[in-house]
């Protein structure tokens, strides 16, 4: 019963803090390297604006719908515990073993989509409304283009198993064998956290989007979430395209780590080094050029799998 | 798979889930705005979705979180994009034609309740080695391939026609490049046109007739 319930449970909890904090850490670490002047020591202050954020006032707006305002940010850091439980460490170390991880990977951005527009609806104000219908908007594509591309491992993987598409990649790296597959997805990624280029829902010209209304314990929670999000997509993105746990010497965790490290700290350098997207340009982009490519990748995975 | 042992976990999560799943779906009725009653809706089918995993729906569960989310976000943009509520928080009643509905509730359950005690389910434990995502597949991409594929290409025709047609920019412009609203009464203005030089003063009763 401890091992089967509880294990998982702690393991997942452990992921979301030791991750966001990797997150938050890592991004100031690009961002001082690529010279932009950061405020406090590089490892203390992500938990000194954590300590701060909790003792502040949580900010109200005329009659929003609480209880969804409240609930969106702790369901967006749900959402990513649900993705962070289905990434496997090794062939036996993973929190939720569901054979049909994959669609539950599809399911967590798909709910993405619904928590991020409740947040934005909720809070009863301009902005964060706009950023929420412009989230929708995008999120489509976003959900599209993954489930395509990830359509793409499951089948040399002949299972919707994460721990199968790992197996899979034993020979060979899904990254080699499907060239266009990690490039979209981490677009996707980009996309689905609403970071750096594709930061369009909580973007500085909707001064903050969703969360432009929310301050105290509520935005700690969302900030947590959003980067707790990253981290479930870096495991996933790793485990789908880099092999997962698969590596020479090192245990399997480690190189697991190493992989997921790796995905995060390209993306939070893509997130610091472009500039952001104009809405209307980036659904434009999505459905006319990213989509069609996600369709080549997986007719390019279907040829492979059949020869 | 604690669904093959049927523990008294899996006991106690059913009952949750089932009361999750008809609370919310009662609350879907009971609230006042459109985007509140879709989500209470998505919570109760997430619920019912879960519920099929216990059951060992692997695959059924699972695509019905990312469906219904999906198709809820959509069900609650369209209603509040086509209804004269802003944004869906303004209080609104969500209940109409009662008493049929009440009719209709009543029957039903009555219905659904006479056969949840009368029918002979079967009582057969899951065969130790099912692959539920497997046999899914093969029954549908096997005898039923002809009809799924027909569906998914219709379905697919559809997206893309609608896409089409609700494009905002097309091959010659704007799409609604040419075209002029109908008028509030048979052979009338254009609705919500008003014409430059009477600005300022709205309504139509006002407007001369170019006849």
């Amino acid at each position: 019963m401890f091992s089967e319930l509880f294990l998982p449970v702690l393991m997942v909890i452990f992921m979301l803090i030791v991750g966001g904090y990797a997150v938050a850490v890592l991004d100031r670490l690009v961002a001082s390297a690529l010279g932009t002047s950061q405020d406090g020591g590089i490892w203390l202050a992500p938990m000194a604006r954590g300590a701060w954020l909790l003792t502040q006032h949580a900010n109200a707006t005329e009659a929003p719908d609480w209880r969804a305002w409240r609930l969106a940010p702790a369901l967006y850091l749900a959402l990513a515990a649900g993705g962070l439980a289905v990434v496997p460490w090794s062939a036996s170390l993973v929190a939720t073993d569901l054979v049909t991880s994959v669609v539950l990977w599809g399911s967590v951005e798909a709910l993405a989509t619904v928590v991020i527009f409740l947040h934005g609806w909720s809070a009863n104000s301009l902005l964060a409304l706009i950023g929420g219908y412009r989230y929708v908007a995008l999120g489509l594509s976003y959900i599209l283009i993954s489930m395509f591309v990830l359509i793409g491992v499951a089948l040399p993987a002949e299972s919707l198993q994460f721990t199968q598409v790992v197996a899979s990649q034993a020979e060979l790296w899904n990254v080699i064998r499907q060239p266009l597959g990690l490039p979209l997805f981490l677009i996707v990624g980009l996309g689905m956290t609403f970071w750096g280029p594709l930061n369009l829902a909580d973007s500085t010209d909707l001064a903050g989007g969703t969360a432009s209304e929310i301050s105290g314990p509520p935005r700690l929670v969302w900030d947590m979430a959003r980067a707790a999000m990253l981290v479930a997509f870096s495991g996933v993105a790793a485990t789908a395209f880099l092999g997962g746990w698969l590596g020479p010497w090192l245990p399997g965790p480690l190189w697991m780590a190493i992989k997921m490290l790796a995905v995060l700290f390209v993306l939070l350098l893509l997130g610091r080094l472009l500039p952001r997207l104009a809405p209307e340009r980036c659904v434009t982009l999505m459905w006319v050029v990213l989509l069609p490519l996600s369709f080549i990748d997986l007719v390019w995975a279907g040829i492979g799998a059949l020869l | 798979m604690e669904s093959m042992n049927h523990g008294i976990g899996v006991d106690i999560a059913f009952l949750l889930l089932a009361t999750l799943a008809v609370v919310t779906g009662w609350r879907v009725f009971r609230t006042d705005s459109m985007v509140r009653a879709s989500f209470f809706l998505l919570v109760s089918f997430i619920a019912v979705g879960v519920i099929m995993i216990l059951l060992a729906a692997e695959y059924l569960g699972v695509a019905m979180f990312f469906m219904m989310a999906v198709e809820m976000t959509v069900m609650a943009l369209f209603m509040v994009m086509f209804m004269m509520n802003p944004a869906g928080l303004n209080p609104m009643n969500m209940v109409h034609q009662e008493r049929i509905a009440i009719g209709a509730g009543v029957a039903g359950f009555l219905v659904l309740g006479v056969m949840a005690l009368l029918a002979a389910f079967p009582d057969q434990p899951v065969p130790a080695g099912l692959d539920p995502v497997r046999s899914l597949g093969n029954e549908m991409l096997g005898d039923s391939m002809l009809i799924f594929e027909s569906a998914g290409l219709v379905l697919l025709t559809t997206m893309i026609g609608v896409v089409v047609l609700s494009s905002h920019r097309g091959r010659y412009g704007a799409a609604a490049e040419g075209s002029m609203p109908p008028g509030l009464e048979p052979g009338g203005d254009p609705a919500g046109k008003p014409e430059e030089d009477e600005e300022g003063e709205g309504g139509h009763h006002h407007h001369h007739h170019h006849h």
